[in-house]
């Protein structure tokens, strides 16, 4: 599906490894990568593997989980009151909610756990922590799951049902999903380096939560097309000929034409997808420059849409963007840039993003 | 004279992947296992990933050494042998 609805973006922000937007940004440019190599079960020990935790946070789960203060700080930055009121709506978006905390109460058995463990309970309990109102969506669509928070929220502003809207998204990792990924052997040992052309792929995984206002008609950034794309092809894997990230992304060729666009890929390491990918989005817009910030931040799961988002308009604000930190040549494509550039001889940017199932999802984010 | 790691690998195959319409003696040592042949798919190869760490105590580091494992029962076979302790492999 796909939408043409320009939509304004008003306000923005995350939270990374790495810090705020401006501070996430700032080290991006620096090259600076945030991954450390942990046991992949925590206390339980394992393989080590890259992950990326938010300052300060504990890894294993705590009842209430101990990323609250983070996502309190985060939200601290967002202007404005009334969330979740009728005419100022709230889509949460994430992948994994608080499934740690099941997980949790599976090995220790403190029912405390529990409170966090499902979807509709995490999110409940967060907007109450937040002061929120009742007018709060939860969505879950794996790792695109704040583009489909995005594409709803344009929805309602579109429909007339809202004066703006909150997309608000958070993944903190647990041992429960980084064993889950260690299990299917593309979180391992190595160090992710996105579209690099090597033997071995390799992911990392990021704590991120991230919000963005969306209205239809103030913000200095708008939010001109947006994609999403669905193969139903298999429970993991994509089409072996990329039809389906060449589907996600053709909608937004029309809306991108004339224009001079960069692009912020998904590019979390693995081979075949970031193979297929690069080839995608380098063939719907040949000569724009690709990155990819997974490098160093990890896959922030179902939050990365929005995450990056919120760097992508710090890289236009600033006219600076953060090149592909972390990875190495030869790329699969000549397209791939890893030192940062100027962003200012270009129009907008395109965001892609890929999910388990053969999801994909895209939106151009440009000035006003 | 048939290998006993083989054997016990296509054992291991139709159990664990609770395969209904093939037996384990008709399983080849050259046929593919993933994407053709049995047409088993990535979630199989996590299923049978694990059980064959478990079996016999091997580690598959990547996802790209997993399906250089699992290309065949003789491929499969013979990434035990190089990885496993002997003691393991006789079961």
């Amino acid at each position: 599906m796909s939408q043409p609805l320009a939509v304004r973006l008003q306000a923005s922000g995350c939270l990374t490894a790495l810090g705020n937007a401006v501070a996430t940004h700032s080290a991006l440019l620096r090259g600076e990568v945030a991954l450390r190599a942990r046991p992949v079960l925590g206390a339980d020990g394992g393989e080590s593997v890259p992950l990326a935790l938010v300052q300060g946070r504990g890894f294993d789960e705590t009842a209430p989980p101990n990323w609250l203060p983070a996502v309190r700080a985060l939200v601290a930055t967002l202007a404005g009151e009334g969330w979740g009121s009728a005419r100022r709506p709230v889509f949460v978006t994430s992948s994994n909610f608080g499934v740690g905390s099941l997980y949790a109460y599976r090995r220790h058995g403190d029912a405390a756990h529990l409170a966090f463990g499902t979807p509709h309970l995490c999110v409940e309990w967060l907007a109450r922590e937040l002061g929120w109102g009742a007018n709060v969506t939860t969505v879950s669509h794996a790792c695109v799951s704040a583009h489909l928070g995005l594409l709803l929220a344009t929805r309602a502003l579109e429909a007339g049902l809202a004066e703006s809207a909150l997309v608000f998204s958070f993944d903190f990792i647990s041992p429960f999903v980084t064993g889950g990924f260690n299990a299917l052997k593309i979180l391992n040992a190595g160090f992710p380096a996105p579209y690099a052309d090597r033997a071995t792929g390799s992911i990392g995984l990021g704590d991120g939560a991230a919000f963005a206002v969306l209205t239809r008609d103030t913000g200095d950034f708008s939010i001109t097309a947006q994609s999403l794309h669905n193969e139903m092809h298999h429970f993991t894997a994509n089409r072996a000929d990329g039809a389906g990230f060449a589907a996600c992304l053709e909608p937004l060729r029309g809306a991108a034409a004339g224009r001079r666009v960069w692009l912020k890929g998904h590019g979390t390491g693995t081979l075949e997808a970031g193979k297929l990918e690069s080839a995608a989005l380098t063939a719907a817009f040949p000569d724009a420059p690709l990155v990819a910030w997974k490098g160093s931040l990890g896959h922030t799961l179902g939050s990365c849409g929005l995450v990056e988002l919120a760097l992508a308009s710090e890289s236009i604000r600033s006219g600076h963007a953060p090149g592909t930190v972390g990875t190495s040549t030869p790329t699969f494509s000549p397209a791939v840039i890893v030192e940062p550039f100027s962003t200012q001889t270009t129009d907008a940017v395109v965001c892609a993003s890929n999910a388990f199932g053969g999801a994909h999802a895209a939106f151009i984010l440009s000035h006003a | 004279m048939s290998d006993p790691l083989k054997t016990r690998l296509k054992q291991l195959i139709v159990t664990t992947l609770k395969l209904e319409d093939v037996t384990p003696a008709e399983l080849a040592d050259d046929e593919p296992l993933i994407g053709s042949g049995l047409n088993l798919d990535s979630i199989d190869a996590l299923e049978l990933v694990v059980t064959l760490e478990k079996e016999f105590g091997v580690k598959i580091a990547s996802s790209e050494e997993s399906r250089q494992a699992l290309a065949s029962i003789a491929h499969l076979a013979e990434f035990i042998r190089a990885r496993a302790d002997p003691a393991r492999i006789a079961g």
